[in-house]
């Protein structure tokens, strides 16, 4: 699988995203935004996705560095460069002259709606400039925010796009991209024309004796003197200098689209405050849905259990009851069986409660709540928390569910011999390790309660990292905020 | 007295009025002589639950023919006993079953009663949804119940209940009654009557016979049909028999 060197990560919802820091960068791991899901730890190693692509018909023999002037990837950031020209005049022409009119008209009531027309033209413009780059650059930029109109009409439009922030830095951009095209449009053309040009010269140099009256390409020339470059050391070493430039124009060309790059997702792309509006939107669908789906299961659970564990005890001793002085033998026989009913109701209701919130979490904290789950673990679990204080009630309850879970799935599935549980304060973090010597293979991306519990973390801002290689070890960790 | 009674509704059980308990048995010296076996089906899917309904109804001398865990599985089974000629009196169906663990109990015993009219259909359930209970009754209130799960607590009247479905009557609990009277627009009317018709109309709407109501209230039959006639004076309804024709006279007339 042949890797270029150059595409980079590029992942991460927004630049400044607090989460992503120290555990990500740690553990090298990566969250698959694309997908929505955690990436695994396992796959870490496949690759990144990104400008991947094979050249075509070369193989794999040639390095990269030889193979970049014919790469696919090359010629289409080569495009963009070339199509960048022409575009960002029409979007420069476009912009200047709309506003300029705009400003101009301000003191009329034309003013205004020239001025949204200019603004509107630039969001569209922005669109077409993020298909462009999607295209040829392979640079998957979201959509920014829509306008948002409070009521229809025309006032409301004009309104709402003079009022969107998205609006002025399409603007922006339009005057931004316009000298730097300017700029790497004659950087491009220019070193591949040259480039190409000299490489080729042992092809053509014989037109200079044969039309122009001289032996080759003039180096220098004044009245005393002058350089062709004629024989044939000259001619290979031209050719050279033309492979040079031919090799290294793909990278510079590189260089200049990944700046290009930058302006489309920084200038064209959702803001960050957008970014994180849409993050936080979908985290607290996360919370309510996950709290009506809690809602739900304890209701199935006193439903199934108790619920109906009483209904039972209740026929019984209905039927004792009657039996009582036909057949007293009977009667003693039901009311022996329905205590022992009463109390699997008792374990049921108390095991439920357990669920809903342990007692000795509030109680006592997280050491004893943690002990306390660890016990009733198949495998044995050695437990170590490590705080200086209680974090808040709400991240407590979050990572004793954490680790309940885990070490769940621990007694289920993963035949280990032995379990840890790690907590400990990092800064304004609270973090949790849970690691164990079973199979491994725990894949947070298949639905499983490992998903349920990532999406959990994430409502609160907090991470879930799992490693899990096939053959174990696994190692599980979870960092979330400490809120006190 | 015993003999005299049980004649009279042993005969009643195929014409119009359902006895109730005495004329499903007569205990004789502690040992109960079964009168009329009622054949059950039973879908529950605790198993908790459908074994101490078996054990409960059997104790009682009835046959449970089937017990099933989900609607499906119900549904074919009363198909397969129909086909044989062997349809049961009675099914006695939670509301909550898998797959969906909704009202599916409530759908199959929709689909059952449109498919075969002769079935009884008794829906037990956790909690009572006058909903459900409109649903069921829609278009016919014969042989259908509708009870919380506490009542098989009371074994006597739960037994009472699937024999008085499986033979045509009616079985709604108090909780579902009390929710329509308390839903119903014609409190107005409603509080026309005096403490005394209120409960006759509730224990009316449960599907009770007016000797099962004498025997609640402990008064005397000719009591009880005072009360029964000056209610349906009051609320304005034509006198009616059947008793199931008056269940839904009553029930119509509290949801409407």
């Amino acid at each position: 699988m042949g890797k270029t060197p150059a595409p980079r990560r590029r992942r991460t919802p927004w630049p400044g995203d607090p989460r992503r820091t120290t555990l990500e960068l740690r553990l090298n791991r990566r969250r698959d935004e694309e997908n929505g899901t955690e990436s695994m730890a396992t796959e870490y190693g496949h690759g990144y996705g990104y400008g991947e692509e094979q050249s075509a018909g070369t193989g794999h023999r040639l390095p990269p560095a030889l193979r970049a002037p014919f790469e696919a990837r090359s010629w289409r950031e080569f495009g963009y460069v070339l199509l960048s020209l022409p575009l960002s005049i029409v979007l420069f022409t476009w912009t200047v002259t709309m506003a300029s009119l705009g400003a101009g008209l301000l003191v009329t009531f034309l003013g205004v709606p020239v001025l949204a027309a200019a603004l509107a033209g630039c969001r569209g413009f922005g669109a077409l400039e993020r298909a462009r780059a999607r295209g040829l650059l392979r640079l998957e930029v979201a959509e920014p925010e829509p306008l948002r109109m409070r009521k229809p009409g025309a006032l409301a439009w004009m309104g709402a796009v003079l009022k969107s922030g998205t609006s002025w830095r399409n603007l922006l951009y339009t005057l931004v991209q316009f000298p730097w095209a300017v700029f790497s449009f004659s950087v491009a053309v220019s070193l591949w024309t040259m480039g190409w040009t000299l490489l080729t010269y042992p092809l053509w140099f014989w037109v200079f004796p044969a039309y122009a009256g001289q032996g080759g390409i003039q180096l220098y020339g004044d009245e005393h003197h002058s350089v062709y470059l004629d024989n044939p050391f000259e001619i290979t070493v031209t050719a050279l200098v033309g492979l040079l430039f031919t090799l290294a124009t793909p990278w510079i060309v590189r260089a200049l689209t990944t700046v290009d790059g930058l302006m489309v997702r920084g200038l064209l792309g959702p803001s960050p405050l957008s970014a994180r509006v849409v993050e936080l939107e979908s985290d607290r669908g996360v919370v309510v849905d996950t709290a009506a789906a809690d809602l739900r299961r304890i209701e199935r659970d006193l439903h199934d259990g108790a619920q109906a564990r009483l209904v039972t005890l209740a026929m019984d001793l209905g039927l004792a009851k009657e039996k009582l002085h036909e057949d007293p033998q009977a009667a003693a026989r039901m009311v022996d069986e329905a205590h022992g009913e009463v109390k699997t109701a008792l374990q049921e209701l108390r095991d439920l409660a357990r669920g809903i919130h342990p007692a000795v979490l509030t109680d006592r904290g997280l050491d004893a709540a943690l002990s306390s789950v660890a016990s009733r673990c198949t495998v044995p679990v050695r437990v170590e928390v490590d705080l200086p204080a209680r974090p808040a009630p709400a991240i407590e309850g979050i990572a004793y569910f954490t680790v309940s879970e885990l070490l769940q799935n621990i007694s289920k599935h993963s035949r280990a011999r032995s379990a840890a549980v790690d907590v400990w304060r990092a800064a304004d973090r609270l973090m949790l390790q849970v690691t164990d010597d079973g199979v491994g293979g725990a894949d947070a991306s298949r639905g499983s309660g490992l998903a349920g519990l990532a999406g959990r973390l994430d409502a609160v801002d907090g991470v879930l990292v799992v490693d899990s290689p096939a053959g174990g070890p696994t190692r599980v960790i979870a960092e979330l905020p400490w809120r006190t | 007295m015993l003999d005299l009674r049980t004649l009279e509704c042993r005969t009643s059980v195929r014409t119009t009025v359902v006895g109730g308990r005495i004329g499903i048995r007569i205990g004789i010296g502690g040992r109960e002589i079964v009168e009329d076996r009622v054949r059950v089906v039973i879908a529950e899917d605790s198993v908790l639950l459908r074994e101490g309904l078996t054990r409960l109804l059997t104790d009682r001398g009835h046959d449970v023919v089937a017990g099933v865990g989900d609607a499906e599985a119900l549904v074919k089974t009363i198909a397969d006993l129909d086909a044989q000629g062997e349809l049961p009196d009675v099914v006695v169906a939670d509301v909550r079953m898998p797959p969906t663990h909704t009202d599916e109990g409530v759908r199959a015993a929709v689909r059952l009663r449109k498919a075969h009219p002769g079935l009884g259909v008794l829906v037990l359930s956790q909690y009572v949804e006058e909903r459900y209970a409109t649903e069921l009754l829609a278009g016919s209130s014969r042989g259908v119940g509708y009870l919380l799960k506490d009542r098989v607590a009371e074994v006597r009247e739960f037994v009472d209940a699937v024999v008085r479905v499986a033979e045509g009557g009616t079985a709604l609990d108090p909780e579902v009654v009390a929710q329509l009277l308390g839903r119903s627009r014609k409190q107005d009317v409603l509080a026309g009557l005096t403490p005394r018709e209120r409960e006759v109309l509730g224990l009316m709407a449960e599907g009770r016979t007016n000797s099962a109501i004498a025997r609640q209230l402990v008064v005397s039959d000719g009591a009880v049909e005072k009360h029964v006639s000056n209610i349906f004076l009051k609320l304005g309804l034509a006198p009616s028999d059947g008793d199931h024709r008056r269940v839904l006279a009553v029930l119509t007339y509290l949801n409407s």
